[in-house]
């Protein structure tokens, strides 16, 4: 069926009376936001050379579509500047594939908001931060394409709090979850590149982070030392599950780490063979389920998965790990995953910039 | 017959509306359901098909 | 000031209800559960109170892989061919 011709309201002129105007719409996330002025959103659409009719995204618990005209509408509501509406695109694009299931992870009592990673060197031409105050406020970028992710949760797919998204506790992450990973001194690939995609293509990456969990170590000095204390926080009885897992190093763990030689994969592999609980003690707390044993030790068991524990995740390549934050603080994160199994597997997708806006 | 626990109403009605049946009824018992006892579902699915016949013999 | 809606512009869906039932003795019950914890417990006691009162018999029990996905259409489609209504569940 033909999508509908985009509504138009008639709201106040007064800057200020068009704010409380899309207060009263039931429109923001609390806080005020942009009037989605007609010219601004064409603005935004320009970003893009698709039809503004596009669909982008596909909700199947209601039917809704998210066209290209109701994400630059709520991209212009967060605050975002046309030239980050190719990552908020591909962030869409590769939240709208099944396995990601943005329904059920925006739905859930479990309270997971969707974390976006923007590797390569859009990140830096649109300037986004990938240092200090990685996951705080006080960058345009990060801030906005975040919370118009949110925004598009809310408006397009009625993902409405108390209503259709259950969280027992919320998320702050809810209000915007979207950082750059650091380039600048990072030994390792990046994410883009390990993605597969061509030099020069940048990429986002899309996850249902349950939490964000700040993992100090000041004292240890050997790769073993550092993510030991990260594997601890990553199986702790709140957190560990068979789901994915995001860590992002700081600079100053990375250094201890890089500097003895090891990889990335060779951190992978360390964390999810210690990231792992005694099942006498998950039954203790009453977490145990012998069908998630089962399906880690079973016939697809990964090698590093020792008898008798539950690891978190099934394999390495379930932990997404790069270097991200400011040169100062031994502060890496952990982000757990909102599912506890398969149930929403992290995505990631190309950023297309539109053909007038590539150097 | 779609069966929710008292939280969820909300989020039934909502998704009803949606979907385009927003006097869609649902059945509605106490929650939670994942910790009860067989004694417990056991009552709860008595209120649960009382509230069924009505919905499902009437027009 | 001519703000744009930030909704959605998919069409509204239209939607009936299955008709009344005249009668529910010996009818066929379908049972969709979502993977939830009781989930299928809950569904099976309410069913089993429709064996013992009316006379209906339970056909079908169903499952989704993913509690917050709808059911697969074929699941919905081979269902609702062998059964006269059918019980699931929303949410926890």
């Amino acid at each position: 069926m033909a999508a509908l011709a985009p509504r138009i309201h008639d709201a106040p002129d007064d800057l200020l009376a068009a704010i409380d105007y899309c207060y009263e719409q039931g429109w923001t996330d609390g806080l005020p936001v942009v009037p989605p002025a007609v010219d601004r959103v064409k603005a935004m659409l320009a970003a893009d050379d698709r039809p503004p009719e596009t669909a982008i995204a596909h909700h199947p618990a209601t039917g809704l579509d998210l066209s290209l005209h109701a994400a630059a509408v709520n991209a212009v509501m967060a605050g975002c500047l046309p030239e980050y509406f190719p990552v908020l695109v591909a962030a869409f694009e590769a939240m709208d594939r099944p396995d990601f299931n943005f329904h059920g992870s925006t739905a859930s009592t479990g309270g997971s908001a969707p974390l976006l990673v923007v590797s390569g060197p859009y990140a830096d031409e649109i300037g986004m931060n990938a240092d200090v105050n990685l996951f705080g406020p006080g960058n345009r970028a990060n801030a906005t394409i975040g919370r118009a992710v949110r925004l598009i949760l809310r408006n397009v797919f009625q993902m409405l709090p108390g209503i259709s998204d259950k969280s027992t506790q919320g998320n702050p992450g809810k209000y915007s979850f979207c950082i750059a990973e650091r380039s600048r001194g990072n030994p390792w690939p990046p994410l883009c590149e390990a993605q597969g995609y061509a030099e020069g293509v940048s990429s986002v990456t899309a996850y249902a982070g349950g939490g964000f969990c700040n993992v100090e170590n000041h004292g240890g000095n050997t790769p073993e030392q550092v993510l030991g204390s990260v594997a601890d926080t990553m199986a702790n009885y709140g957190c560990i599950t068979l789901g994915q897992s995001v860590v992002i190093l700081a600079p100053e763990h990375m250094r201890i780490v890089a500097d003895a030689g090891w990889t990335r994969e060779q951190a992978q592999d360390f964390l999810f063979r210690r990231a792992k609980r005694p099942i006498e003690g998950l039954k203790g707390v009453g977490k145990y389920r012998e069908r998630e044993y089962d399906s880690q030790h079973g016939g697809d068991a990964h090698a590093l998965a020792d008898a008798g524990f539950m690891h978190r995740g099934l394999k390495p390549d379930d932990i997404l790990i790069t270097m991200g934050g400011g040169d100062a603080g031994g502060h890496s994160c952990f982000i757990p995953s909102w599912s506890r199994g398969r149930g929403s597997i992290m995505q990631h997708a190309p950023i297309a910039v539109p053909a007038n806006k590539r150097s | 017959m779609v069966l929710c626990t008292t939280p969820f109403e909300v989020t039934a009605r909502n998704i009803a509306r949606v979907l385009g049946l927003p006097d869609y009824p649902f059945l509605t018992v106490q929650h939670p359901i994942g910790s009860c006892t067989v004694p417990e579902l056991k009552a709860r699915a008595e209120i649960a098909y009382r509230q069924a016949l009505p919905i499902l013999l009437q027009p | 000031m001519q703000l744009y809606s930030p909704l959605s512009t998919t069409p509204k869906r239209k939607a009936f209800r299955a008709p009344a039932l005249a009668s529910l003795d010996g009818l066929r019950i379908g049972i969709i559960e979502n993977g939830k914890l009781n989930a299928e417990e809950m569904l099976n006691e309410v069913a089993a109170l429709f064996v013992a009162r009316n006379g209906c018999v339970v056909r079908t029990l169903a499952s989704k892989k993913n509690a917050s996905a709808p059911a697969p259409g074929n699941t919905l489609l081979n269902v609702a061919q062998e059964v006269d209504f059918l019980i699931t569940g929303l949410g926890d």
